[in-house]
């Protein structure tokens, strides 16, 4: 029953999140019109709703609920004055981690799942196309980049005590890492940069002209994203291990 | 198979830095017994307790809880399923309901008792609906309680359990506290309420600077613990330390002697030295107490001001 106290944990920021990412999508999708006139004119669709959703609103709502999402656990519980209850039970600190964690991850996939439908929908509705398949690949990407910030966010949350200070620190670590990544030699390493692979800019597996995801997708570097985030968790768990309460 | 001692430390130390908070602790608690823990605030009975369930690592020192060794993480498991805690600051889920946080804990132990569950709801009057964090300090120490109680522990650890209630709740605690060895279970309880512990414990641990100044049941020490007042004519000699004097005070031409024993030949000793007047009474748990901590208590106030004064 862990998961059902971590589910309760997750639960508001995950329907909040979930309510104001499917909010963004449509209020995007029935102002395409304005927007784009207002933008360039010579927009495609297509094009729109990539910019709008997953370049630049949807995303950052996304990045920042990971983050979020990501910032709970035992120490958090210390503050709040329950981690002596959650201590006391029979179970150890590396179950406690780890449920929490894979709890606030399925919390980061629900919102990373939004778009998957309410785009494809939304467009139905005011008679334009977007294609379930592109909503799908960017599920992947948000799931396996959001992974990412999640666990960052994680490990900082089981280090640092407080509400907030994992949220707070985790947003400018972040950006310090958007300016690192653009370096010149690392610049030559695109995979490295997470906030182009979240959106396929500049990637090979995404068509600049037409705005769209093509083939062949890039698991090995999800892969590798999955990969980096759980060793964030065995980190964290770690961390938590021998700390005293 | 519950051992006979269902606590025992050796050596058991806890250092925070340089701040020693439990100092080389031995200590016995028996099994089916209600042992009260006492000390001043700081005096290490929380560290003790947090070490016995594994949420803080010993520095130096060994202890057993029901025969596992709390340094064990996988015994420290079988530990808290064994025992059940009540901490300090009681803190629950405040987002659960009652009733959900009764079926979460319920999911962690195989002997839960419903029965005793139910009768637990009704007699403390908890609304199962209610968010625990609707909840007064004193329902949330009866959940607590209940929670507790309805796993049927083979032992019982509560800190400082009577901390903000009222004096009815007190009693209905202290009547399910007194009922709990009948049910095979083992308390081990804190409390800086000497009257309570004396109405209920059977044995009684104090500790002090963490480290265990009394370990006595309460009936050795009703037995045993006198307060003699010896008045002389004129002023009080020097009278030297035998077996059994704790404590002793000279004011004027008074002597006032607190003794754990032998307080026959102590009042002798008196008599053949020219006392004039000789009292030999018993003594509470609360002239023991502040007995045994009020000369450290002293050093420690003197020892900060000459800190204080230092930094200035």
């Amino acid at each position: 029953m862990l998961w059902y106290k971590s589910l309760r944990e997750i639960r508001t920021v995950t329907l909040v999140g979930a309510a104001a990412m499917a909010a963004a999508c449509v209020l995007i999708v029935f102002y395409q019109q304005a927007m784009r006139a207002s933008a360039d004119a010579s927009m495609t669709y297509i094009a729109y709703i990539w910019k709008s959703v997953y370049n630049s609103i949807g995303r950052d709502i996304f990045l920042i609920l990971s983050i979020i999402l990501g910032s709970g656990g035992l120490l958090q519980e210390r503050g709040h004055g329950t981690s002596g209850f959650t201590l006391a039970l029979p179970v150890s600190r590396r179950h406690i981690v780890i449920t929490r964690a894979v709890m606030g991850y399925c919390g980061v996939l629900i919102i990373a799942s939004v778009p998957v439908l309410a785009v494809p929908m939304a467009s139905r509705y005011i008679g334009e196309y977007y294609p379930v398949a592109q909503t799908c690949g960017f599920f992947a990407l948000w799931a396996a980049c959001g992974a990412v910030f999640y666990g960052f966010a994680f490990l900082l949350a089981h280090r640092l005590e407080g509400d907030y200070i994992a949220v707070l620190l985790a947003i400018p670590s972040l950006m310090l890492y958007g300016l690192l990544i653009n370096l010149p030699w690392l610049a030559r390493l695109p995979m490295l940069n997470i906030f182009h692979v979240i959106n396929g800019e500049d990637m090979p597996f995404f068509n600049e002209a037409q705005h769209l995801l093509a083939a062949p997708f890039p698991w090995l570097s999800l892969a590798v994203m999955l990969a980096v985030s759980a060793t964030f968790i065995l980190l964290a768990a770690r961390r938590i291990q021998p700390l005293d309460f | 198979m519950i051992p006979d001692r269902v606590i025992q430390t050796c050596e058991l130390t806890k250092n925070y830095g340089s701040f020693r908070a439990v100092d080389h602790l031995n200590l016995s608690v028996r099994a089916e017994r209600i042992t009260g823990f006492l000390g001043r605030n700081g005096a290490g009975k929380s560290s003790t307790i947090k070490m016995l369930l594994g949420m803080i690592q010993p520095s130096s020192g060994s202890g057993t809880v029901l025969g596992y060794h709390i340094d064990d993480p996988k015994q420290s498991i079988e530990i808290r399923r064994r025992i059940a805690y009540v901490g300090e600051d009681k803190g629950l889920y405040g987002y659960m309901t009652v009733a959900e946080l009764i079926r979460f804990t319920r999911s962690f132990y195989r002997d839960w008792q419903p029965d005793t569950e139910r009768r637990l709801l009704a007699e403390y009057r908890l609304p199962p609906k209610r968010k625990v964090k609707a909840l007064s300090k004193g329902m949330r120490t009866k959940l607590a309680l209940l929670l507790a109680l309805a796993r049927h522990p083979a032992l019982l650890i509560l800190d400082e359990p009577t901390e903000g209630l009222d004096p009815v709740s007190i009693e209905e605690l202290l009547q399910t506290l007194v009922s709990a060895p009948a049910n095979g279970t083992t308390v081990f309880f804190s409390s800086h309420q000497l009257s309570e512990v004396e109405r209920i414990a059977d044995d009684v641990l104090m500790i002090d600077g963490g480290a265990t100044v009394l370990d006595m049941s309460l009936e050795q020490i009703r037995e045993n613990y006198r307060r003699i007042s010896l008045g002389f004519s004129n002023p009080a000699p020097q009278l030297q330390s035998i077996l059994g004097v704790e404590k002793m005070r000279c004011d004027g031409r008074q002597i006032s002697i607190l003794a754990s024993s032998n307080a026959d030949a102590i009042a002798q000793m008196g008599r053949d030295r020219g006392a004039v007047d000789i009292d030999v009474s018993p003594v509470n748990l609360r002239e023991i107490f502040l007995e045994t901590v009020q000369e450290r208590n002293r050093q420690d106030q003197q020892r900060h001001l000459e800190r204080e004064d230092a930094l200035v």
